[in-house]
């Protein structure tokens, strides 16, 4: 199951905040995936299902206050309700990570926000972690060892 | 449980990871967010990007001059990371356009890698993440970037090696880097894979990473038995530890990849552990009963279901293995690895096959189940949804499919929007897999009012949709009428459709179904002429299917054309009838004008369609003229109307339509000519044989069947299992003789005299031997330099000129001699424009093991526009020689057709000289086998050749007359006759001792025969003649193509 083919992070105006490719597109796809599907989700109302389908692959989407999460997936190998339950733990973890999480946590901080997710999911979509807790604590990790890395830096 | 998150808009706010933040970073982006402009904004950036640029050139300067200062890296990891930081969000911040202002700080990111601190690695690896989609950055750094990587594979810190983990799983689907055939860093990963000292966190990434670099080369396991064999029985042992979930969510993708793609073989015996997993998730997990359920970790719990990802990948790998008796046939044809691989749900133990049944049962159950909590209720439906569709897997019993059913139907009116939307989509797979049982026991318990309930309400595109390919699913004979009054009025009255292509795609769904199950054929004629004018009023139906099936049906069922025609009078009397029903009526009241006469006169219904005339497209304007006639026909009292109306017509702005006006004009005038000279037997002789009543047609098949095939895929079993429905009644498609469309497509049907020009198809040797005899004048000049030169001058007229060129197609590896790339050039000759510009490849045999085939034509360019003095218009072809044969008698043919300057169609219909002897190549040219023969050689060959074949095999060909006969010089003709033959592509023997005779050998390449040597002697003598022999390693006709080929080259 789960085999992402995009994560894509987008703003209410349309403004993207984080990619991530899982299948192997050429940059000439993506910028079509970007420029006819962001706008396509934008418009949708807040009713609308959150599945739809998009040229040869289904995308699911959710909406966390002012950003998108829109995921593009395999039809028949992934299962549309449990990748919207990948982002809602991504929002998640990223919650419990940041305390609180909001837009500006993820412009400021990209390069945790990417590292979260990759703690997630990896390589071609494939589903790595789904215990938070787990997630949490490689991270904080990594984290320590920024920090000793820090520590060095002033010693030496 | 909390969704939505709140936003404090303080960007200077500190989160709860101040660890790991970098000031300078935060500083960047929070001026660009404050930037108001777009301009303002690249101001600030391009600033930075100067800045950055200033630190890295003068870093780099530093340290070659002040190499052994205390600081000897004077930018510092720290700085370096900050930098490469800002440069990344700049390539996000800017959708990647930004491309090569950053480029400068590759070498620096590549820098970051070989730092021992961990931060720095990150942003180096997560940078190079995002920039390896890039050709020139792969080229650049990939020789350092794969250094440090085998450096980072083999760190003892675990949180190191998974960056380099994770990165080359990341990249290395994407093309340039060549991860994926580089040995070491496989076998590093695989050693991660394998090792029993590697953490689970390890394993669980190498897994992932593993499975990227076999789908990038799947090869890894395929080309070593030995390999393979080891090395997935050691993947497959990941599942061993069935409690260990961590490791098997991450295992079971590669696994589920090999099964598909490599080898099922070994994962057969992983389908009880598997079994065992999904029986502890699924039913031990979800246990009510307290002390069964600690079993299973919280930690692994998600909404209080165990994992459903765990569960979804489980059930997606055993519903692979597991093969039901009826979907058998389709897998042998997929699966490479053969039926006998996979398991039959019988031939499963027992014990396996029941807890598998149990946990179908219990997900049934658990969709069943009301809670409160509704990210619990959709995890639930999800667990419902893929076990119900494996269930089909298990020979379920009939009661076990209508439970299936059931359960679905009851999620029909759930509230939340996505699960009726995944409800429809897995009935649609349940009724597809199960066929019958499933299709009645949706269609027979009140569920049928429920999907048109949610047709009449539903707001949503693609849940409409999805309730429409589930109807057209279950329609039969029985309930046909009623489906298609439901679909009919939502294609009327709803408010919710607007997109225009599903509403012709109804249309077209409904066409179909009235086609396929109508009991009564007038019903049919009413329903589609219905269809037909509806698809007018808000959306151009911009296909004809409809219309042209109809009439079809109409013309072959004599019963039905009275009604028909009453009908569409009916229809035309209205103000706004819409083009299709013009169309129609165009059509079958042309025909049968004489069966209306009792409601329209015929001069009322010339007048009805002169009014309609003004208001449709030119294409139905064409069809309208050709009714006037046959309504002249019909009844030549009208006479002086139509004529009026087609002199009228005679000005039209299109050319279609004039033209056809004045034939018409003309056939009327010459009818009336003939009766005037009191020719009476003959009487409207020629109108009456052209416009003869309509044969019926002879396709079976319908063509809106085709329109449907794309996009209704999960719905093809209604034409399965719709057989038994459709052998009872006499459906319309089985007493029809149906037929072939009465109009082509774009084009205006034409006018009907063509129809009486039947034509017996002619097998492609008899088309291919009668076109020869009609080929250009001059065409043997351009034949005979094709065969001699590489490139030139194919064919010159005063129009035209034709400028060819061969080459040998050269694939990633290696030039494929034997396949042959012919580009054409047409070079307008004329003061005119030339247009319509086609051309056709024609070769002598398309079937029984052709000789060469003619592949990836494109079209010469560019096709539509016109040609200027002097421009060029360029075409390109391959031929694959598949073995030899005689380019004379069976050369492709090339015909092209243009216009020019008014003259109507001019044609050029050549004979192209490709063959045998432009895959000839010489010994010396093959690369590696690099090797010049000498004469002595030659003639050991020569005489081998000869004891092996004897004459078979061999060609001479005396007196070939060359072709400067006043020639007497030796020399001069020797040199000559070289140039030919090196051209050719033969070696030439040096050699002094024989002064009149060359010797050459080369290399004859085919497709499917394999590759040939030849020799040849080449003797020319003091009168001007030349005598060749030649001698193949293949017997048979061989020799004498070369010769020919040869000889044309010669003597041209």
């Amino acid at each position: 199951m789960t085999h992402l083919k995009y994560l894509l992070l987008v703003s209410r105006q349309g403004k993207i905040r984080l990619t991530k490719w899982y299948a192997p597109l050429s940059p000439k796809e993506k910028a079509k995936i970007i420029k006819n599907l962001v706008p396509l989700i934008l418009s949708r109302k807040a009713k609308m299902c959150n599945i739809l389908e998009y040229s040869d692959h289904k995308v699911a989407y959710r909406r966390y206050a002012s950003l998108y999460f829109i995921c593009g997936i395999t039809p028949d190998v992934d299962n549309e309700l449990l990748t919207l339950e990948i982002i809602h733990k991504y929002v998640e973890t990223m919650d419990q990570y940041f305390g609180n999480v909001c837009e500006l946590d993820i412009i400021y901080n990209f390069t945790k926000a990417y590292d979260i997710l990759n703690e997630m999911i990896m390589c071609d979509g494939s589903l790595a972690e789904t215990s938070k807790t787990v997630v949490l604590k490689d991270v904080r990790t990594m984290d320590s060892m920024v920090g000793t890395d820090d520590l060095n830096r002033v010693l030496s | 449980m909390e969704r939505k998150k709140s936003i404090i808009g303080n960007p200077t706010r500190s989160t709860s990871s101040t660890t790991s933040t970098i000031k300078g970073l935060q500083l960047f982006i929070a001026d660009l967010r404050s930037c108001q402009q777009t301009q303002e904004q690249e101001k600030r950036i391009q600033t930075e990007l100067v800045k950055i640029k200033q630190h890295f050139n003068s870093s780099s300067t530093k340290n070659t001059s002040h190499s052994h200062g205390s600081h000897h890296d004077k930018l510092g990891g720290y700085q370096r990371k900050k930098y490469i930081a800002k440069l990344a969000y700049v390539y996000i911040t800017s959708n990647t356009t930004k491309l090569n202002d950053i480029l400068f700080g590759l070498d620096q990111t590549v820098q970051l890698l070989s730092s021992t601190a961990f931060s720095e690695k990150f942003i180096g690896y997560m940078t190079l993440e995002l920039l390896y989609e890039h050709r020139q950055v792969v080229e650049k750094v990939n020789e350092k970037v794969t250094y440090y990587l085998l450096q980072d594979l083999s760190e003892s810190d675990d949180n190191f090696v998974a960056l380099a983990l994770h990165f080359v799983g990341t990249v290395a689907l994407l093309p340039f880097n060549q991860f994926a055939t580089n040995d070491e860093i496989i076998s590093a990963i695989f050693q991660i894979l394998r090792s029993p000292t590697s953490s689970h966190y390890l394993k669980k990434k190498s897994a992932l990473s593993f499975l990227t670099l076999l789908k990038a080369n799947p090869v890894i396991l395929t080309d070593d038995m030995q390999r393979k064999q080891l090395w997935i029985q050691r993947i497959v042992s990941l599942l061993d530890d069935t409690s260990n979930y961590r490791l098997c969510l991450a295992a079971l993708p590669l696994v589920e990849y090999i099964a598909k793609n490599i080898d099922s073989t070994y994962c057969i015996r992983l389908v009880p552990q598997l079994t065992e997993i999904l029986y502890n998730c699924v039913v031990v997990g979800t246990s009510s009963s307290s002390s069964v359920a600690n079993q299973f970790p919280m930690e692994y719990k998600f909404a209080n279901i165990p994992n459903p990802w765990l569960i979804t990948k489980t059930v997606s790998l055993l519903s692979f293995l597991i093969i039901s008796q009826n979907e058998t046939t389709n897998k042998q044809l997929q699966s490479h690895s053969g039926p006998n691989t996979l398991l039959y749900a019988s031939n499963l133990n027992p014990e396996v096959l029941s807890k598998l049944r149990q946990c179908v049962t219990v997900a049934i159950e658990l969709g069943m189940r009301t809670c409160n909590d509704p990210m619990e209720k959709i995890v639930q439906n999800t667990v419902l949804f893929s076990l119900i569709n494996f269930a089909s897997k298990l020979d379920p019993t009939d009661d076990a499919i209508k439970s299936s059913v059931n359960a679905l139907c009851s999620l029909l009116s759930s509230p939340d929007i996505n699960t009726r939307y995944l409800t429809l989509d897995s009935l649609l797979k349940l009724c597809s897999l199960s066929g019958e049982v499933a299709i009645n026991s949706v269609r027979y318990n009140k569920n049928l009012g429920l999907i048109f309930n949610i047709l009449k309400h539903e707001r949503d595109s693609s849940i409409v949709r999805k309730c429409i390919d589930l109807l057209y699913t279950f329609t039969d004979s029985e309930n046909v009428k009623l489906i298609v009054e439901e679909l009919l009025n939502f294609v009327l009255h709803s408010r919710n459709l607007n997109d225009p292509h599903m509403k012709s795609d109804i249309a077209v769904k409904i066409a179909v179904l009235t086609e396929k199950y109508a009991m009564d054929s007038n019903w049919f004629v009413i329903i589609s002429l219905k269809i037909l004018s509806l698809t007018n009023n808000n959306a151009p139906f911009n296909d004809d299917g409809i219309w042209q099936r109809l009439c079809q049906i109409v013309v072959n069922n004599s019963h039905l054309h009275k009604l028909t025609c009453d009908q569409l009078v009916d229809y035309l009397y209205k103000n706004e009838c819409s083009e299709s029903i013009i169309k129609t009526s165009a059509f079958l009241l042309g025909e049968y004008c004489g069966k209306v006469q009792d409601k329209i006169s015929i001069a009322n219904l010339f007048n009805l369609f002169t009014d309609k005339y003004s208001m449709v497209s030119n294409v139905t304007k064409a069809m309208i003229l050709t009714t006037m006639i046959k309504l002249y026909n019909f009844a030549p009292e009208i006479g002086s109307w139509v004529i009026k109306f087609f002199q009228l017509e005679l000005n039209s702005l299109d050319i279609e339509l004039q033209t056809r006006s004045y034939e018409y004009l003309k056939i009327i005038q010459i009818s009336k000519m003939s009766e005037s000279n009191g020719n009476a037997n003959n009487n409207n002789n020629l109108i009456n044989v052209l416009f003869s009543p309509m044969p019926p047609f002879i396709t079976k098949s319908n063509p809106l069947l085709k329109r449907l095939g794309g996009n209704l895929q999960p719905s093809s079993s209604p034409s399965s299992s719709s057989h038994k429905a459709s052998a009872g009644s006499t459906t319309l498609v089985e007493s029809t003789t149906p037929m072939t469309t009465p109009g082509v497509t774009q084009r205006p049907p034409p006018p009907p005299a063509s129809r009486t020009n039947s034509m017996v198809p002619k097998s492609q040797e008899e088309y291919y031997v009668e076109q020869t005899s009609t080929l250009s004048p001059n065409w043997r000049e351009g034949f005979n330099r094709m065969i001699s030169h590489k490139q030139g001058i194919l064919f010159t007229s005063p129009l035209i000129k034709i400028i060819y060129r061969i080459t040998a197609v050269k694939t990633e590896e290696r030039i494929d001699y034997s396949r042959l790339r012919v580009e054409l050039s047409y070079i307008n000759e004329t003061e005119w424009d030339i247009t319509g510009l086609s051309s056709e490849i024609f070769p002598f045999k398309v079937q029984d093991n052709p000789e060469y085939i003619i592949q990836n034509v494109a079209l010469p360019t560019p096709t539509k526009i016109s040609m200027g003095h002097g421009e060029r218009s360029r075409q390109s072809f391959e031929i694959v020689i598949r073995k030899p044969f005689d380019v004379d008698n069976c050369g492709p043919l090339l015909m092209v057709h243009f216009k020019c300057g008014g003259n109507g169609f001019n044609h050029v219909k050549l004979k192209l000289g490709v063959g045998i002897t432009h895959t000839l190549i010489g010994n010396q040219d093959t690369g590696s086998m690099r090797h010049v023969i000498e004469l002595p050689e030659f003639i050991q060959r020569w005489k081998m050749l000869s004891t092996a074949l004897g004459k078979d095999g061999e060609f001479i060909f005396d007196s070939v007359p060359f072709k400067k006969d006043a020639t007497v010089d030796m020399e001069e003709a020797r040199m000559t006759i070289r140039q030919i033959l090196k051209r050719l592509g033969f070696d030439i023997v040096e050699q002094n001792s024989v002064k009149n005779t060359i010797f050459v050998s080369g290399i004859i390449h085919t497709k499917s025969d394999g590759n040939f040597g030849c020799l040849m002697k080449v003797k020319y003598q003091d009168d001007g003649k030349i005598n060749l022999t030649c001698k193949t390693t293949l017997g048979g006709p061989l020799a004498e193509y070369i010769v020919r080929c040869t000889k044309s080259a010669i003597s041209r």
